[in-house]
């Protein structure tokens, strides 16, 4: 063969780069990939959990937002419950203490009329009393009797 | 240590290369027993120097590819007993190197062929790490000794033309097999249609790496010259070589894969018609 190319002598060299091709492969090459894919997906663990765990958080923030946009909603909501229940009881006190005042007066006019009318008839019956009183002693002794009558009437006057 | 401590090593070591050097330049030199030509001629084709392998007459290449492949199974022998078992998430220097190793294998095939990078690297990786080591394999200037009983140092495997044919046959084998398993027939015509390829790759490994075998046979050739120049010689042809002829085959490798393994788009008819 020219150059002395020998067919023997290439398989033997395919031969040994085929053997060395095995054991940089399997002692070397595979080892030393399997670490660095090994590390590659230990930190695209660690970067996954840490969104995973930032996207809970995210997800619980936003949970939280709505819950507490809620809370305020319910607390606007039961601030204007309470102040129209105020509202309305300082309204029914009111009412309820006009009428009580109503009545009050209502019953104060009647007995004040009562009283009036006992006072009245008091006085009309004293009138009649003195009257009668009078009339008999006027008919017994007019002079007297008009003194009487007069005296009676300056005491009842002062009492 | 003090000063004057140093200094008298440093005139000591001083003292004793320049003894070495004139003993060197003083002492009877060897016979040669080739001349340049012939020494050039058989750097080329390996017809005289052979050594024997099991009773079978071989090119020092193929001694050397199998020394690399037990220096190289006993260093990743270690590295896996020793090494790999206690990498740490944080990495230390040396596993910081070897993942880097990894990674640029990885990153060339990602770019180069993104559809199915993960087989191509691993190849790459392989091919990468015997073709630098390979070539710098040289530089240590191991010796062995011939069927005539002559001493020689191992060259390179890829300088031995058997060496480079195998490994561009081997890289185009593994691109007609990566075409074939992605695209079927279209991937196997994909690659058929570069048939010049593991020519082309296994005379340029060949070419590349004997250019810098004979620059180094013939500065070797002379005595004189074999003072110092090596150094440069030795860095120039054999560590950028190794780099360089590494770079080129990754590359090629990893660009004729990514071509036959490209997804196959079939045209739609109508596309055709709607142009008409």
């Amino acid at each position: 063969m020219p150059l002395n190319i020998d067919w023997k002598q290439i398989l033997l060299h395919l031969f040994n780069f085929v053997l060395l091709f095995a054991i940089l492969f399997f002692l070397l090459y595979r080892p030393v990939k399997k670490f660095m894919d090994k590390r590659v997906q230990y930190y695209k663990d660690m970067d996954d959990d840490a969104n995973k765990k930032l996207a809970d958080a995210e997800e619980l923030k936003q949970t939280y937002e709505e819950k507490l946009s809620v809370v305020d909603e319910e607390i606007a909501q039961k601030k204007q419950d309470a102040d129209l229940l105020a509202v309305k009881e300082r309204q029914e006190a009111m009412d309820r203490a006009e009428k009580e005042a109503a009545e009050i007066v209502s019953r104060a006019k009647v007995e004040g009329e009562a009283e009036k009318k006992k006072i009245v008839d008091g006085a009309q019956a004293e009138i009649v009393g003195l009257v009668a009183k009078a009339y008999k002693k006027a008919a017994s002794d007019p002079s007297a009797a008009m003194d009487v009558f007069l005296s009676e009437a300056n005491e009842g006057k002062n009492e | 240590m003090t000063k004057k401590t140093k200094r008298v090593l440093l005139i000591t070591f001083a003292c004793v290369l320049a003894a070495i050097l004139v003993a060197a330049i003083l002492a009877p030199s060897v016979e040669k027993e080739e001349t340049i030509q012939e020494a050039m001629s058989d750097a080329v084709l390996h017809e005289s120097n052979r050594i024997s392998l099991f009773g079978l007459e071989v090119n020092p290449g193929l001694i050397s590819a199998f020394v690399i492949t037990g220096i190289l199974f006993i260093a990743c022998l270690i590295i896996r007993i020793f090494v790999i078992p206690k990498f740490t998430l944080i990495p230390n220097k040396f596993q910081a190197a070897l993942e880097k190793l990894v990674d640029l294998f990885g990153g060339v095939a990602r770019d180069n062929s993104p559809h199915r990078p993960n087989v191509l690297s691993a190849y790459i990786f392989v091919a990468g790490t015997y073709i630098f080591f390979s070539t710098i394999f040289e530089l240590f200037g191991i010796q062995a000794v011939t069927t005539k009983g002559h001493p020689i140092s191992l060259p390179a495997p890829l300088s031995d033309i058997n060496g480079a044919i195998a490994m561009g046959c081997t890289t185009y084998l593994f691109i007609m097999c990566g075409g074939i398993v992605a695209n079927k027939m279209k991937g196997l015509a994909n690659t058929l249609k570069d048939f010049s390829l593991p020519i082309s790759m296994s005379f340029r490994l060949f070419g590349a790496l004997l250019s810098g075998l004979l620059v180094t046979e013939l500065v070797y050739y002379v005595q004189f010259l074999s003072i110092g120049l090596p150094v440069i010689v030795g860095v120039l042809f054999t560590l950028l070589h190794a780099l360089i002829q590494t770079y080129v085959l990754i590359m090629l490798a990893s660009l004729f894969y990514g071509e036959a393994t490209e997804p196959h788009v079939k045209k739609s008819r109508k596309g055709k018609k709607n142009k008409q």
